[in-house]
């Protein structure tokens, strides 16, 4: 006898992540503001140092070519 | 203009060191409430008490800021500058420093105190940022493109965070 969850199990899954949504009816990420929400405050300005510089130096290695 | 290694957190510290009385707003006020946004400058809203003035002069001096408004880059500002209701354009040692003598609908640093929260953010300093419901009102009432661009987002953190 095959193995398995029970015929309606799946679907109710999918369901239940189905309603977590991605983007707002205006098009904002809701994944990345639920990331930083997950975040203390001192790490969400950790991130945005990081993004900074990060951008910085992306800046810079493009204008020495 | 060469941009100096950014770092938001060295800005705030040396502020706190001098006991400069000030709110975060703006940008870095988005990212620590959640939002996620870039921002490559620091908006704070300072008290223009004679007392904190002097006190934000000498945190100045050690950050080495000056004017980033072209024809002023070598200026540095001074208390009359810090004690009008403009705002100053500032590069640091540690990145572009905003000082907002008020903003929005010319709310200064008194009337903004009833609507911020004491954030801690790293290191154990401990300062003082806008509310984010705060912060959405003063962009809806400045009305510039670029505030507007941004509310989505900061609508979008609120109602996130009115479900956890």
């Amino acid at each position: 006898m095959a193995r398995g969850k029970s015929p309606g199990a799946e679907p109710k899954k999918r369901r239940s992540l189905g309603k977590l949504k991605t983007h707002s009816e205006d098009g904002v990420d809701l994944t990345l503001i639920r990331w930083m929400l997950s975040l203390t405050p001192a790490e969400r300005l950790q991130v945005l140092q990081q993004s900074v510089q990060s951008l910085l130096r992306l800046r810079d290695g493009n204008a020495k070519r | 203009m060469a941009m100096p290694s950014v770092d938001y957190l060295a800005i705030l510290k040396t502020l706190r060191r001098h006991g400069v009385d000030f709110v975060i707003v703006g940008g870095v006020c988005a990212v620590l409430h959640g939002a996620p946004i870039a921002t490559f400058d620091l908006d704070v809203v300072h008290s223009r008490e004679p007392n904190n003035l002097a006190r934000l002069m000498a945190a100045l001096e050690e950050l080495d800021a000056r004017y980033r408004i072209p024809g002023r880059r070598e200026k540095r500002p001074g208390p009359s500058h810090l004690a009008s209701a403009g705002h100053q354009l500032l590069m640091t040692r540690f990145g572009p420093l905003d000082l907002l003598g008020t903003i929005g609908k010319g709310r200064d640093y008194g009337q903004l105190l009833d609507e911020t929260i004491e954030l801690e953010i790293g290191g154990g300093l401990k300062v003082r940022v806008s509310t984010l419901e705060s912060l959405v009102k003063t962009k809806e009432e400045t009305g510039q493109e670029k505030d507007r661009a941004v509310l989505p987002v900061l609508r979008q953190v609120l109602e996130q965070k009115s479900k956890s």
